[in-house]
């Protein structure tokens, strides 16, 4: 009893304290400029959260009315891979902060838990799929309302499967790539993941070449597993009932059930590490003999001062160590893996890739851009403490920002090139006119990317370790404003390759990237050369937010 | 011939708002000086040792170092400083050796220079032996060594250090003091900020006690310890009585300072 009004104050405790952290936020200038980013964000995601509130809404509505609720799966799913995938997609615009702050103080086991996952469901990934669920909630009563209780309880466990699910492999990814052997390993199982894929094409080909019934065999044997997987167990569980097979229905809800029990001890042997003060560290078992260690020179960079090659050869230490954030940057080459084999795959007969195809290359560099937005937006983010080093040295800032401009550069152009190694295989080799109209748009991007993150990066920076997967804070305003310049980017591409592809003559969208790179190049220079005053300009915000403890 | 201060500041304020963290400092620090600043928490010293590194900015008045107006010639002046400041300034995810080879080089060494360099002072600091222990992963301890001797490696002629003795072991702390001395002999100009005052009575030459943001001495210890011991009326058990006065005992007769009674906070313990 008197444990649990402990845990109770506890829990109010950190709710009070979450509060006060934001009403405090509030004082400074920048703090109100969060809040007013907060809401604009939060408005644009309820969009497009009503959207898939309405589609999911108006979709389970149909099947459940039309005596199909066995179809309700096909409305699960992309809930489903909406919540586990957006996180790792989006990482730069969801704000899950670190909860293991709060070990210092004597929080009971279940308590730490608990707020794990309370901080897990504020995610806007979490806050949308629930958003969808509702509506499929009030779909499935408009259609039968007497299959509310059972449908509520259903989508509730389907939610808590979700919620647990996204924490469970958030922090066992976390773990895996926190060292470096185990990194190595996933990077292996990930290329022949990649492998792999290429011998889906000649299978499905052989498939089809062969009489029908194979092929239906296997959409039958994909109907069955996916039947016993949490979509389709949850689907199952309403369907059944409309069928007056409560006890069928009922085993399908606790398979579910023992699903999430089961995820959730997973989280539990991670959190559990956590709670006992894991350390995630790289450290090698203590040499019994002292190792002789050669001269470690630093890096050369041809045409660049020593400080800028200073400045790249650190953020590429930070990067190659970071398992998080290599994990984000192969990302467009795993998108086009999810295009070759998902709805849009030129395998099948409709989809955006199968009719224009030649757009699979600009599409994974836009992507490429978007991946940066954690490096770009909030470059000195990772320095943390470190930014007082940078302060004290004596170098000025725009060669600081330049070093860390070349390492997104570089990036960049390899993700870029990955990119269009991937298209090839995946595709076909992209026409000349596509690879230099895409390289042209990157021309004209990159730059308006690298300008707009520079300003952001010290007006709205975020500390942010560079170890953990996902539980970062991030600045509202730099979501906001990266979130335009991204739709800016986009627009522009898209319009640029729509007028080329009316016109037939892909050159069009060439020397539309290139006279708009003309304007965006300058600006870049000017912003950078600016650099020196600006970060005198920010000193006391910048160093106080990141030298944060 | 006396030669000219190292440091000078005139009129140095900074203001936060409403609050005055430091009013109207003039510091002077001879060439070669070990010089402590001393003063209760929250007295100033951090923000002062912040605007003179460059940290932070004046509200108003001047700092100079090495004949240099520092709004001026900030870069000119920091090439020839060293900062510990109070967070430390380390990039955790760099091995030992790469975060000091990328402090030489951001101070202006070549590379071979600032290898050649960072080895050495990984070795004389005993932090060689883990070469691919990421600094993010040091003690409390290792991390000031590091830092200290990342502020070191250009070799400055003027270092600053904040609180460079908290959370140091006795023999790490053996080794800070050890490189400072050896620095002092070879004429550098060192600007410390300390709570242990034995530390400062040891090594320090010159202190100077800055309290409620305003300097409220300075001077060599014998100045300050005659300052007090004339002030201290005799037989008042202050070392008047011929005593040589301790450091601490000249920092709380300075600050003034009161003992809370043991009816205070009875339920503790």
């Amino acid at each position: 009893m008197t444990s649990t009004v402990h845990r109770r104050g506890q829990l109010s405790a950190i709710a009070y304290l979450r509060w006060r952290m934001f009403v405090n936020g509030l004082r400074t200038r920048r703090g109100k400029m969060e809040l007013v980013s907060r809401i604009i964000v939060t408005a644009a995601f309820a969009f497009g959260g009503l959207g898939g509130f309405a589609a999911a809404l108006g979709t389970s509505w149909y099947f459940v009315e039309h005596d199909k609720a066995e179809f309700l799966a096909a409305v699960l799913w992309p809930v489903f891979f909406f919540w586990q995938v957006f996180p790792v997609m989006a990482t730069a615009f969801t704000n899950n902060p670190d909860s293991s702050d709060l070990l210092r103080f004597p929080l009971s086991y279940r308590s730490f838990f608990v707020v794990r996952l309370a901080y897990g469901f504020f995610d806007p990934a979490s806050t949308l799929g629930t958003l969808a669920l509702i509506g499929i909630l009030i779909g499935i009563t408009v259609a039968r309302p007497l299959l509310f209780p059972v449908a509520l309880v259903v989508l509730l466990m389907f939610a808590l499967f979700n919620l647990v699910l996204m924490q469970t492999v958030f922090s066992w990814v976390e773990r895996w790539l926190a060292q470096r052997r185990t990194r190595e390993i996933f990077g292996v199982l990930f290329i022949l993941f990649m492998l792999s894929f290429q011998l889906i094409g000649p299978t499905m080909e052989r498939l089809q070449k062969k009489p029908r019934p194979e092929l239906q065999k296997a959409v039958e044997i994909t109907t069955r597993v996916q039947a016993v997987l949490p979509p389709g167990l949850a689907a199952d569980a309403i369907a059944q009932s409309t069928h007056a097979e409560y006890m069928v229905g009922f085993t399908s809800l606790l398979f579910l059930g023992t699903l999430t029990l089961a995820m959730g001890y997973l989280l539990h042997l991670r959190l559990r590490a956590q709670f006992r003060g894991e350390n995630l560290s790289e450290v090698e078992a203590r040499p019994t003999v002292v190792q002789a260690q050669g001269l470690q020179v630093g890096w050369e960079l041809p045409g660049f001062s020593q400080s800028v090659a200073a400045v790249f050869e650190k953020e590429i230490r930070y990067v190659a160590r970071s398992g998080p954030m290599l994990l984000t940057l192969i990302m467009p080459i795993f998108m086009l893996l999810v295009f070759r084999l998902g709805p849009m795959s030129p395998m099948r007969h409709s989809g955006l890739l199968n009719r224009a195809p030649d757009m699979a290359l600009p599409g994974a560099a836009a992507y490429a851009l978007l991946v940066l937005t954690n490096l770009v937006y909030n470059s000195f983010g990772g320095d943390a403490g470190g930014i007082q080093f940078f302060y004290a040295a004596p170098v000025g800032f725009r060669q600081i920002v330049l070093g860390k401009n070349l390492l997104h550069g570089a990036i960049l152009v390899a993700n870029t090139l990955l990119a269009w190694l991937a298209v090839t295989l995946f595709y076909g080799a992209p026409t000349p006119a596509v690879s230099i109209a895409t390289l042209a748009g990157l021309l004209f991007a990159a730059p308006l990317n690298f300008t707009a993150g520079n300003l952001l990066s010290i007006y709205a920076p975020k500390k942010r370790d560079f170890a953990t997967f996902g539980r970062q804070n991030v600045s509202q305003t730099t979501v906001l404003a990266s979130l335009g310049v991204q739709i800016v980017i986009v627009g522009v591409g898209v319009a640029a390759f729509a007028i080329a592809r009316f016109y037939k003559n892909l050159w069009i969208a060439v020397l539309v990237f290139l006279a708009l790179a003309l304007i965006t190049f300058p600006l870049y220079v000017m912003v950078l050369r600016r650099m020196d005053d600006i970060a005198i300009e920010r000193r006391e915000p910048l160093i106080a937010e990141l030298c944060r403890a | 011939m006396q030669s000219a201060p190292t440091i000078i500041t005139q009129g140095l304020t900074r203001r936060f708002g409403e609050l005055v963290a430091v009013e109207g400092v003039d510091l002077r620090v001879a060439p070669g000086q070990f010089f402590g600043f001393l003063g209760p928490n929250g007295a100033g010293k951090s923000t002062t040792i912040k605007m003179l590194t460059g940290l932070l900015a004046p509200s108003a008045g001047r700092i100079e170092i090495l004949g240099l107006d520092l709004s001026a010639h900030p870069v000119e002046v920091k090439r020839q400083i060293g900062v510990v400041p109070e967070g430390m300034a380390l990039f955790g995810r760099l091995t030992g050796a790469e975060f000091l080879s990328f402090a030489g080089r951001m101070y202006g060494l070549d590379r071979e220079t600032a290898a050649k360099r960072a080895a050495e002072l990984l070795d004389f600091m005993q932090l060689a032996d883990q070469p691919k222990k990421l600094v993010t992963d040091y003690s409390h301890g290792m991390q000031k060594k590091l830092a200290l001797a990342a502020a070191v490696i250009h070799g400055p002629k003027v270092l600053f250090l904040d609180e460079p003795f908290e959370g140091v072991d006795a023999i790490a702390a053996g080794t800070l003091k050890s490189m400072l001395q050896g620095m002092i002999a070879r004429g550098a100009t060192i600007f410390l900020t300390s709570h242990v005052l034995e530390i400062v009575e040891r090594l320090c030459s010159h202190v100077a006690i800055i309290h409620q943001g305003r300097l409220v001495a300075q001077g060599s210890l014998e100045e300050l310890r005659a300052g007090v011991q004339a002030k201290t009326p005799a037989g008042s058990g202050d070392g008047a009585a011929g005593e040589k006065l301790t450091l601490e005992q000249i920092f709380l007769s300075i600050v003034g300072g009161t003992r809370r009674t043991e009816q205070e906070l009875s339920w503790l313990g």
